[in-house]
């Protein structure tokens, strides 16, 4: 059951759109590719769209802040966008925090806030 | 007899438009046209599945009563509708249906936690059963959001487990969900609840705030583990308050 997630690139910027179950080992795969591509590419900044992703846990959001993370580390900024309200209501009550990466509303509007359009 | 087409097409008139609806019987194929009291109980589950999955997604308001107000015409052969049909009777359905003591309270389901994809089935079935209850979109989402925290910890720790859905009625009539998740897994150290609950816990793979989590978002919590037993957490989601 191997899969891969498609990064998609828009000028200087990475693009993933998750619509598929996270677990473990896609998410490290993800993280790797990520920063290879940032790297070979010279990204400014990587946008993770979780618009179609449901239900977000502290599992999940714990792989997003690690990839934001390791994203910034490169020198770029990552940013979530698309998350629905039922999913961020449900984060805040949870109390747990997407403290590693930037969010935005939808795609061009992180693509604005990265200076790219 | 009314057909399914006629029976649900009255309830959704108003609320979904017609050409979603077209859409929707479409997709159900031979069974929108035969009469309700000749469905298999199999035909009602395919029936209320896409009704779910498509109401949600389209309807102008209140989608769970509207769910709710099918999945009683449904399983009362058509007799619901005969006294007022059209938008009345399926606001009336709808009242009814939210309403305590309604035939909407089921027998629990009980869901294997064995292999990671488990914790999306798990998440995805508690969603339903949430909306089937008729709580809200955005409670129902959290009903899954805790599912998932506890499944996952099923998989994390214990390897296997099993996640049970209840739908209860409390002493004041309302209605809620109940999450069982149990396992026989290493249990939970008193050292280790203390850092969970003091927040310094810290896990290898998730953030370690699973529990605290779903103590948060429910109502009612409780945790019973045993180390070298196993663990068993309860909790309650209660309807609106």
């Amino acid at each position: 059951m191997e899969q891969e997630l498609p990064i998609i690139q828009i000028r200087n910027c990475l693009l993933v759109s998750i619509q598929t179950e996270f677990h473990d080992r896609l998410a490290l795969d993800l993280q790797a590719s990520l920063m290879e591509r940032v790297r070979n590419v010279n990204a400014r900044g990587v946008i993770l769209d979780v618009s179609a992703v449901e239900i977000i846990d502290s599992y999940i959001t714990r792989i997003l802040n690690d990839i934001g993370k390791s994203v910034r580390f490169m020198g770029a900024d990552c940013f979530i966008v698309g998350i629905r309200p039922a999913v961020a209501m449900t984060l805040i009550e949870m109390g747990v925090e997407l403290d590693s990466v930037s969010t935005a509303l939808n795609l061009d509007l992180a693509l604005e806030k990265l200076e790219l359009l | 007899m009314k057909t399914v087409e006629q029976e649900i097409g009255a309830i959704l008139a108003g609320n979904i438009s017609a050409i979603t609806q077209r859409s929707i019987f479409n997709r159900l194929g031979g069974l929108a046209k035969t009469p309700i009291n000749q469905l298999s109980p199999g035909d009602r589950l395919t029936i209320m599945t896409e009704l779910e999955n498509s109401v949600r997604l389209f309807a102008r308001s209140n989608s769970p009563a509207l769910i709710a107000a099918c999945s009683r015409v449904l399983n009362s052969g058509g007799a619901m509708s005969a006294s007022g049909g059209g938008l009345a009777g399926a606001a009336a359905n709808a009242a009814a249906s939210a309403s305590p003591g309604g035939g909407i309270l089921s027998a629990p389901k009980k869901l294997p936690i064995e292999l990671e994809k488990d914790i999306a089935t798990a998440r995805l079935e508690a969603w339903s059963e949430a909306v089937r209850i008729g709580l809200s979109k955005f409670a129902s989402v959290k009903v899954a959001t805790a599912v998932s925290e506890l499944a996952r910890n099923i998989i994390f720790y214990a390897v296997k487990g099993t996640v049970e859905l209840r739908a209860v009625k409390d002493d004041r009539g309302s209605v809620g969900l109940q999450i069982i998740a149990t396992d026989q897994g290493p249990g939970i150290s008193p050292q280790k609840l203390d850092e969970i609950w003091g927040g310094t816990y810290k896990s290898q793979r998730g953030m370690g705030k699973g529990l605290v989590a779903v103590k948060k978002l429910v109502d009612d919590f409780h945790l019973d583990t045993r180390p070298g037993v196993g663990t068993t957490v309860t909790c309650v989601f209660r309807g609106e308050r």
